[in-house]
């Protein structure tokens, strides 16, 4: 047997306050392989990858073996001195959220071709790092011209800012990649254009490390499954025998009669279908814009929410959910049209007053700047029932402390400052924050998306909770099978506009516009991906 | 970024046309004119009148401001309604040791502040941080005068090492007797530097702590190179907004030091003509000191575009 590229032996970590993070892992990596490590958020999962790196987080204490190529990484006593050097050039680590790892005041050109001469085995000169930087852009999907490499970070979109963070990651010309969570926060359009790129990359020949709670994307790419749980290897063999079956496919389209009337010429979510009561939250046909007027990201979209309903809203990356969503937040101001709550208008967040701010609370994915590095979760979940219900700040630290058990963030992590917290268990903290003001309207932009199965459904159930207590919901997701649990009744937007609208069940059984098709397609297809991968060759959606 | 200049400069432009009527409109409103000044109790108010028709101070308002402006484009600042020289030789020789004061400040101040925050932002909570905190955290809060007058109890009446006043020199004196400069530049220097410390201070840690400096030294980038090409550009951008702050404050803010040190600078200037009501050197030294007030202020917001272009995103 071939010794392998990357070999962890009985690997640990131990956090700050003495918890074990990591138990005694073992790994392979071989070049050209795609190893999976899958596992609840809070896994260790994060942990051991970054310990191929010869990387720990604050406090935290790895012991074990790793050694990557010829270099041993971490020891018996922890990192060892000679683990920068496997940095980049023979490891490279792709974050979870790319956009934060760009180089704001960088042109992405002068980073890759910085990269490449980094790394390049005997120099080369500039010309040959150049070359290589254009063969990372063109790798990663973007066309390697010279105004794209004059650009910089925030001149790309969302998808595209991923790119870039991969092609940075190939410029280093790594013998093996670390990818974590790709996809995260993706449209299942880009997501599935997404891993038939990074199964390419895999053909390729350097081996990857995938951590993904995405069963689909696990499926489609893995040759090896390690699973993990608490910090201890649970399962491993290949996906099909570790993961359990991938849900049937659900997207039977009925044809024939609709239930509630025929096809409308200008869809409009008018909540015909519950006539009962007076919306809670109601936009009338709003309009909203980033730098000029005119150039609108939202066109026309109106809806109602009621008191204990939950509202979807689906669609492609960039089709104005999440502007949609930071609109009925107050926090994007350039807007048209009527925002009203109870009947009432409804005020930009700066002028709204604490009962209003209380009524309408907002979570979003990415939460991490939201929470104050230096003060404990815990304290700042809590803070929320201080500032808009007037509890005492001990009340407030009961109740904080009871909903993030509930949601599976146990009091000793909570009490924690955030860095110590996985993501998965930030964007539990972050709704729990919500959930604490006891709002009237509580919108959900992505929550679930970086959360495993299980812990997705905790958070459902409380949801559900929640609109037992009158709580309306408007629920954003790429998710369309959670959203067939979740929503009653479902926006599509597109291209900023409202494509579709009406009961849930009924829009993703017959669905009346383009744009919903597509969302459908691009679920049947992920789900079929699991078998062999298909090599279809599809346009590659820039963003 | 050529548009996103020209934009910016198009905009001071139009900034200093509102200023120059404001400026206007401010002194004329200020009691009294040049013609009262000059004459006492015992001068009739039919000569006051011939004189304000003589100076042109009978004019409405409008009219007389346009003629200033008209002026002003030509070169000519006016005369002087108490001294009868001309109000350009006036601001040329106060603006010119203001000028260098400043000029030597932030000479001296960038530097400084740039390789301390830079290291104390690379080792916050480090001994050096601390010191170096607390250092500018007490000269910062010391008031200037205070610390003139302590430094020149020391340095110049107990040790005698340095002049303790310009009494006697000129501008040209300056150049070839740079011991003058030293006490006033140190003055001056204790605020500026404290404050540009900790703003380039705070922005090297805000770097340091970003998603972006994690993956380049995850991607294998050395700490040197780290420093210079990943994190200072972003460091450097709140320290240069501060830096445009410091030297509105040094053109026109430094009374207490010229005063001290008998500085025959452009806030001594201003102050004797605003005493005496010498509404044309009053409005050509605020004229002049808003416009270089409004010029750091574009060249440290094109500075800071260039270093971070995202700044305009964000606004």
């Amino acid at each position: 047997m071939t010794r392998p590229l990357i070999e962890v032996r009985r690997l640990t970590a131990h956090a700050a306050d003495g918890t074990a993070l990591v138990r005694g892992v073992d790994l392979r990596m071989e070049a050209g392989r795609v190893t999976a490590l899958v596992g609840p958020s809070g896994s260790g999962k994060t942990t051991t990858a970054l310990a191929l790196l010869g990387e720990a987080g604050a406090g935290v204490r790895l012991s074990g073996h790793v050694r990557v190529g010829e270099t041993e990484v971490v020891g018996a006593h922890g990192i060892t001195a000679h683990a920068a050097g496997v940095r980049g050039g023979t490891v490279a680590y792709l974050p979870q959220h790319p956009g934060n790892a760009l180089n704001p005041a960088r042109r992405i050109g002068a980073v890759l071709t910085e990269l490449a001469a980094l790394h390049a085995p005997s120099g080369g000169g500039r010309n040959a790092s150049r070359a290589l930087s254009r063969a990372a852009l063109e790798q990663a999907q973007l066309p390697p011209e010279r105004p794209v490499l004059r650009r910089f970070p925030h001149q790309f979109s969302g998808g595209q800012q991923q790119r870039v963070a991969l092609a940075e990651v190939l410029a280093c010309g790594p013998r093996a990649l670390v990818l974590d969570e790709p996809g995260t926060g993706l449209d299942t359009v880009t997501r599935a254009a997404l891993t038939r790129e990074l199964a390419r990359l895999a053909r390729s020949g350097p081996a990857i490390l995938l951590l993904s709670h995405d069963h689909a994307m696990v499926r489609a790419l893995a040759d090896d499954t390690v699973v993990l749980e608490a910090g201890r290897v649970t399962a491993r063999g290949t996906p099909e025998a570790v993961l359990p079956a991938a849900p049937a496919p659900v997207t039977v389209r009925e044809s024939g009669e609709d239930p509630d009337g025929g096809a409308k010429e200008h869809p409009e979510d008018s909540g015909e279908e519950r006539p009962d009561g007076t919306p809670l939250l109601q936009a009338r046909s709003l309009f909203a814009w980033h730098r000029r007027r005119g150039h609108n990201v939202l066109h026309d979209v109106s809806l109602r929410l009621r008191a204990g309903e939950c509202v979807g809203v689906a669609g492609p990356s960039g089709s104005g959910k999440t502007t949609l969503a930071r609109c009925l937040a107050g926090l994007h101001e350039r807007l048209g049209g009527d925002l009203l709550l109870d009947g009432a208008p409804l005020p930009a967040l700066v002028h709204r007053d604490r009962e209003q701010k209380r009524r309408v609370q907002y979570v979003w994915q990415d939460v991490h700047d939201s929470f104050d590095p230096r003060r404990t979760v815990i304290d700042q979940v809590a803070r929320t029932a201080v500032r808009l219900r007037g509890r005492t700040v001990d009340q407030a630290r009961e109740e904080a402390g009871a909903l993030l058990c509930e949601f599976g963030v146990p009091p000793r992590t909570a009490a924690r400052p955030p860095g110590a917290l996985s993501g998965g268990e930030l964007q539990r903290a972050a709704f729990a924050r919500a959930a604490l003001a006891r709002p009237d309207v509580l919108v959900c932009d992505e929550i679930t998306s970086a959360l495993d199965a299980e812990t997705a459904e905790r958070v459902l159930t409380h949801v559900e909770h929640l609109r037992t207590t009158r709580t309306a919901v408007l629920w954003i997701s790429h998710d369309l099978r959670l959203m067939r649990r979740v929503a009653d009744r479902l926006l599509v937007l597109d291209g900023g506009g409202l494509a579709e609208a009406g009961a849930c069940a009924r829009v993703l059984a017959r669905p009346r516009s383009e744009a919903t098709r597509r969302l459908l397609d691009a679920e049947e297809r992920g789900q079929r991906r699991r078998t062999a991968l298909p090599a279809e060759a599809g346009p590659h959606p820039m963003g | 970024m050529a548009r996103h200049a020209l934009r910016r400069v198009l905009l001071a432009i139009a900034q200093l046309t509102l200023l120059s009527v404001l400026v206007f409109l401010l002194t004329s409103l200020l009691p009294g004119d040049a013609a009262d000044v000059l004459f006492n109790d015992k001068t009739g108010t039919e000569q006051i009148a011939r004189l304000r028709h003589e100076m042109g101070l009978d004019q409405p308002p409008a009219q007389r401001f346009l003629d200033w402006a008209k002026d002003l484009l030509t070169g000519d600042a006016g005369t002087s309604l108490t001294g009868g020289q001309p109000v350009s030789g006036i601001v040329a020789h106060s603006v010119g040791a203001t000028a260098l004061l400043a000029g030597v400040t932030a000479v001296i101040a960038v530097p400084v502040a740039l390789v301390l925050g830079l290291v104390t932002g690379c080792r916050a909570g480090g001994r050096l941080d601390r010191t170096v905190t607390a250092v500018t955290l007490a000269l910062g809060s010391v008031p200037d005068f205070v610390l003139s007058l302590a430094l020149v109890a020391v340095f110049a009446l107990k040790l005698g090492w340095l002049p303790s006043t310009w009494i006697g020199a000129t501008t040209g004196d300056l150049l070839t007797r740079p011991g003058l400069l030293v006490l006033p530049v140190a003055v001056l220097l204790a605020r500026t530097v404290s404050q540009l410390i900790r703003q380039f201070r705070a922005g090297t840690l805000g770097a340091l702590n970003s998603g972006y400096a994690q993956q380049a030294r995850r991607l294998g980038v050395p700490r040197t190179r780290l420093l210079l090409r990943h994190v200072l550009p972003n460091a450097a951008v709140p320290g240069v907004q501060q830096l445009a702050r410091t030297g509105d404050a040094l053109l026109g803010g430094v009374l207490v030091v010229e005063a001290v040190f008998a500085v025959p600078g452009a806030a001594t200037a201003l102050i004797e003509a605003v005493r005496s009501r010498d509404v044309p050197t009053v409005q050509a030294l605020t004229l002049l000191l808003a416009a270089a007030a409004l010029f750091l202020n574009v060249a440290a917001d094109l500075v800071s575009h260039r270093l971070s272009p995202r700044v305009e995103v964000l606004r």
